[in-house]
């Protein structure tokens, strides 16, 4: 397809302000009349509160008020998916981060003095510290139903006729970190209500709507009172999908007398309050043919979600859809199991639960290539699943399928055609290389059960300019430029003819969340849906003013041409003005779906699914087990790409956000109380751990998506968590199974390694 | 005392900060680069009356020569000692671990002064400080004396350092031409971590690769730094090959006595200890050939 803005690099629309720093982030925002808001958590991770006195606190000068359950008017609880989590907790407390009382306050310092003057009677209870003690009957029980939140089940074939027949049988247990999302700018915004009781909550957040229905629940306020801005954002990736100050803001308006409240998260108080990925323990066992064929699966897998729910229920089951990999397996046992603890509270991250099973399947196809003296990429060309043929899950794909592809890319690339070589170019003697290869898959949208549906809306303005509206926030992925592009292209004008406007309850239609990999596909084909109304619109009013048929107008581009005249856009929106008529168009798009569900899956299979296959070459310091890695090859199958520079700047942000999970990042809590308590000690690659990144997408175009496009935003950081645990192995001969990959444990592998040497050569 | 009531005072010149700092009955603070500073006040832990603040006392920023030492003020910043031509020849290993402190941010602001006011037992500047011997001038508005730097820090962040005090000078004996030193830190990761374990190296080589005399100097593995006594009286026993470093290396577990804490566990450490030093051995012998 010949095209002018769509598959181009085009430049980021907001780029400019945001590199030189001119840009406003919400929580960048002061007011001379502001008055700031804290939260007062818990003291103990598991405690009845027996009572509050928060007289003191509403003594002190400077104070504007204290509140308490008693001070909500609707309902005390929040979550996306069941609101299990008390807005401000009446009885008990379930984690460090639950919140007991609100204060307002004339400076941020009096806001805190008034905390530390609330008096919360606790009285401890025992602490549920690990997920498998947590199903133990002598656990206590952290919610009525216990501490099972949910359970997901795929069952096909008959998985243990296959191990009998399996030649070849591989098994182990995975434990995965709790990753911090860690974000620059911390949770944090505004609210103010006017005179007339109109509320505004100014918030960083992934879903502006959902996010007021939850306000709105919990004042029992009209949510047509309340209007939610949720772009821009300074960093997300799922930890601002969940409910983050949105409530305190605005219970705290209620009683500011029309002042403006602003509450921001110092790192601290958001590593003990905000959500983390869930920390998986995944048993794994894995058979296979002599040839190589897989045979069968089987999978439990546990994941913490911490004192309350959030997404973790559909997390556990997405990860189950994806616990075989892009693979057909006939014979399959897959299991989930997502469990109340009172390890802080895990939720929505990038990735959504993939991470921690791909490392276990990918693993095991090493192992198997290994043992089978295959080529690893061979063994996965063997397996993998193409369009039309049915997963390991066992639904027919439908949808574009570019696993191959990028497997034959990956054999093709440098890296790997010449990793022998690579390897051998150590920068000092007791260092040790390794190359390796994985690959995965993620599923895009909501899956089944959920709605999931993409709206847009494009206005003519005065100056004959186009506002092109998408409820989805720009989160920082690019896709308002994506948006941008799609419009400009449609729409035959300039780029710079293109405003978007995203994330505001007032000025965009409800077009679901910035999660699930979907913005960009499911926005972009809603601008693609309302565009063709747009030059309709121009062409039906150019024929109008100037009395011809339709038929005789041409759109050219930024402008409209009949007879040899040119009418501007300008002139259209005057005559539309002046005669009272409509500027503006919508464009909606419902997401395709899978009709059957698979029983007890909890929402699979997915429509549609994105691919990506990695190479890495990592150099292992044998003297101190510190890794590091040299080289990433990132091959997306993302169907058409809109944007290189902006899929690029996925890739390689995805790939080192992988660096980190696997061998940095890990919130620690012992106990139910965080050991992690701000950045000192959680540890992120910088620049100086970040690779050299090359990104060779494959286009394997999607017919339901805008050009052809899929989703990404998530499976790049996905397979590099596989492949350096692969590369270690590959450079060391050890194998981890424990991430983070920190030198300690690295050295300690290797040190086993030697002590069991020693023990055979006797 | 809360942060918005802490007051803070610039004196224009060294004899005001001293009188200053003279002042009874109230608590005060130096404030350099304030890097450590800031953090700790945010964390409720330096909450003095009055930040003495002392980042623009220029007459204290210099690094200069003169016969058999080298003079070092105490605002010199880490990247001043690591683009100085005079510590690059002289003072190898200072330099090495000036640029291991945080990165460019915290080097740019960060001063040698308030490296060795902190005390921490991870202070990356210190056992280099340790290995070139050095000695700090303390002077009070009446007062002045020069101690050595293993007599100035007692513990974490605990020093010998009066009310009244600063540091004004540090001295280290210059490097000779058959000295190299090298400095090795092992972190998290490469940029703005704390050491799990340093070391600091300073060798006299011979033409053969035999070793007149060392000194070795472990960070992060005690309420202190530690001199390894014993890893440098086997320095001298013969040519600096692999074989002898490896033997150095084995026993210098045997010299520390670390903590586990979160960043990593006392074993771990212990075997750093002897993981650092090998590689810091091989890697100074291959700067030295390469001379
Ligand atoms: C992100 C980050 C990363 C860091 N990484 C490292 C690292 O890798 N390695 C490392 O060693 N440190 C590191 N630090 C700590 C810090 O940067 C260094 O210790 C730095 O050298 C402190 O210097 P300063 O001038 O900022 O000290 P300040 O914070 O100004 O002062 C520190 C202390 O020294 C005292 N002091 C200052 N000057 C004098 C003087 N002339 N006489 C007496 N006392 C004095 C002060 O009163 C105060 O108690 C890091 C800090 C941060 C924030």
């Amino acid at each position: 397809m010949n095209t002018k803005w769509v598959g181009k690099r085009v430049k980021r629309i907001d780029g400019p302000e945001k590199v030189t720093g001119e840009l406003k982030y919400m929580t960048d925002y002061h007011f001379d009349n502001m008055v700031w808001g804290k939260v007062l958590r818990s003291e103990y991770p598991h405690a009845k509160i027996n009572s509050i006195d928060i007289e003191a606190a509403k003594n002190l000068p400077g104070v504007i008020c204290v509140l308490t359950h008693k001070d909500i008017p609707g309902f005390n609880g929040f979550g996306i998916v069941v609101p299990d989590q008390p807005v401000l907790c009446s009885d008990v407390v379930r984690c460090t981060g639950d919140a007991v009382a609100l204060v307002a306050a004339e400076t941020l310092e009096i806001a805190e003095q008034a905390l530390s003057l609330i008096k919360v009677d606790f009285e401890p209870l025992e602490v549920v510290a690990d997920a498998e003690y947590a199903l133990t009957d002598s656990a206590p029980k952290l919610h009525p139903d216990g501490n099972l939140h949910s359970h997901v089940k795929i069952n096909n074939g008959n998985i243990e006729k296959a191990f009998e027949e399996a030649d070849i049988i591989v098994e182990n247990t995975f434990y995965s970190p709790r990753q911090m999302h860690a974000f620059i700018e911390t949770e944090g915004g505004w609210g103010v209500m006017d005179d007339e009781g109109f509320l505004t909550i100014r918030c960083p957040g992934q879903y502006a709507y959902r996010d007021r229905m939850q306000i709105a629940r919990s004042l029992a306020y009209n949510p047509e009172r309340i209007r939610v801005i949720s772009s821009p954002i300074g960093g997300a990736f799922g930890g601002k999908d969940e409910i983050t100050v949105q409530i305190y803001l605005a219970l705290l308006a209620l009683h500011t007398k029309g002042r403006p409240v602003k509450i921001h998260l110092s790192r601290e108080e958001s590593v003990i309050a905000g959500i983390k990925r869930h920390p998986f323990k995944v048993q794994m066992k894995t058979a296979a043919k002599k040839d190589g064929t897989l045979l069968a699966n089987q999978v439990k897998a546990i994941g913490d979600t911490g004192a309350y729910a959030s997404l973790g229920g559909a997390v556990i089951a997405l990860a189950i859809e994806h616990s075989c990999g892009p693979y057909k397996i006939p014979n399959v046992d897959l299991e989930g199991f997502c469990v109340y603890t009172n390890n802080g509270i895990a939720g929505a991250f990038r990735g959504f639960g993939v991470n921690q099973v791909c490392m276990g399947i990918e693993t095991h196809m090493d192992m198997i290539a290994e043992k089978l003296g295959m080529d690893p990429i061979e063994l996965r060309k063997k397996n993998v699943y193409h369009q039309g043929e049915v997963s390991s899950v066992g639904h027919i794909v439908k949808s574009s399928v570019g696993t191959y592809k990028t497997l034959e890319t990956a054999e093709n690339c440098d890296l790997w055609k010449n990793r022998e070589k690579y390897k051998s170019e150590v920068s000092e003697p007791w260092k040790k290389r390794g190359v390796s290869v994985a690959t995965s898959f993620h599923g895009i949208g909501m899956g089944i059960g959920l709605p999931d549906y993409g709206a847009a809306s494009i206005e003519l303005l005065p100056d004959g300019t186009f506002l092109v509206g998408v409820g989805c926030e720009e989160i920082g992925g690019g896709n308002s430029t994506a948006y941008a592009q799609i419009a400009a292209e449609m729409l035959n004008c300039d780029i710079s003819n293109i405003k978007i406007v995203q994330g505001d309850t007032q000025k965009t239609l409800d077009g679901g969340t910035v999660t699930a990999s979907r913005s960009t596909y499911t926005g972009g084909r809603a601008v693609a849906a309302a565009a063709p109304r747009m030059t309709e619109l121009l062409i039906q009013t150019a024929a109008e003013m100037l009395n011809l048929d339709s038929s005789q107008i041409d759109l050219k581009p930024n402008h409209i041409s009949a007879h040899g005249e040119i009418i501007p856009y300008k002139s259209i929106y005057k005559y539309l003005y002046d005669h009272h008529q409509a500027t503006r168009v919508e464009g909606h798009f419902y997401l395709p779906k899978e009709k059957e569900e698979i029983k007890g899956s909890g929402g699979a299979p997915h429509h549609l699914y994105g691919y990506l296959t990695h190479v890495v070459m990592v150099e292992v310091d044998t003297l101190t087990g510190e890794t590091e890695v040299l080289r990433v090859v990132s091959i997306p199958d993302a169907g058409r790409v809109i944007n290189p520079q902006g899929l690029e700047g996925q890739t390689e942000g995805g790939a080192v956000m992988g660096i980190g999970y696997t061998l940095y990042e890990d919130v620690l809590i012992e106990n139910g109380y965080h050991k992690t308590r701000n950045f000192t000690d959680y540890i992120i690659p910088t620049i100086r751990e970040t690779p050299l990144i090359e990104t060779f997408p494959v286009e394997e175009p999607e017919q339901s998506g805008p050009f052809g496009a899929k989703g990404i935003g998530e499976v790049v950081m996905i397979p590099i968590i596989a492949a350096i645990m692969s590369a270690i192995y590959d450079a060391t001969g050890a194998r981890i199974c424990h991430l983070p990959a920190t030198p300690e444990r690295v050295f300690n592998a290797l040190k086993d390694l030697k002590k069991q040497k020693v023990q055979s050569s006797r | 005392m809360l942060v918005s009531e802490i007051d803070m005072i610039t004196p224009s010149s060294l004899p005001e900060c001293l009188m200053q700092l003279s002042k009874e009955g109230r608590i005060h603070r130096l404030i350099a680069g304030g890097t450590d500073a800031a953090v700790r006040m945010k964390e409720g832990k330096w909450r003095p009356e009055i930040w003495i603040n002392i980042k623009n006392l220029h007459e204290l920023r210099y690094i200069e020569e003169s016969e058999d030492c080298i003079y070092i003020g105490p605002l010199t910043t880490h990247t001043d000692i690591i683009h100085s031509p005079l510590l690059q020849r002289k003072a190898d290993v200072l330099v090495d671990a000036a640029r291991e402190v945080g990165a460019t941010q915290m080097q740019n602001m960060g001063t040698i002064g308030g490296n060795i006011g902190t005390a921490s037992p991870a202070g990356d500047t210190l056992p280099a400080l340790y290995v070139l011997g050095a000695r700090l001038e303390l002077t009070s508005l009446s007062t002045k004396r020069i101690i050595p730097i293993e007599e100035f820090i007692l513990g974490p962040g605990r020093t010998v350092l009066k009310e009244n005090e600063m540091i004004t000078k540090i001295l280290i004996k210059p490097q000779k031409p058959n000295e190299i030193g090298i400095f090795q830190k092992l972190g998290p990761r490469k940029a703005q971590s704390i050491s799990i374990v340093n070391v600091a190296i300073s060798l006299t080589l011979d033409q053969d690769l035999k070793c007149r005399e060392g000194k070795i100097a472990f960070g992060s593995v005690a309420p202190t730094i530690i001199r390894a006594r014993k890893c440098e009286s086997m320095l001298p026993l013969g040519t600096l090959n692999d074989e002898l470093i490896r033997n150095i290396a084995k026993i210098a577990w045997k010299e520390v006595m670390p903590i586990t804490d979160g960043r990593a566990t006392a074993t771990y450490r212990r075997d750093m200890a002897s993981a650092l030093l090998e590689r810091g051995l091989y890697r100074l012998i291959r700067r030295w050939n390469n001379h």
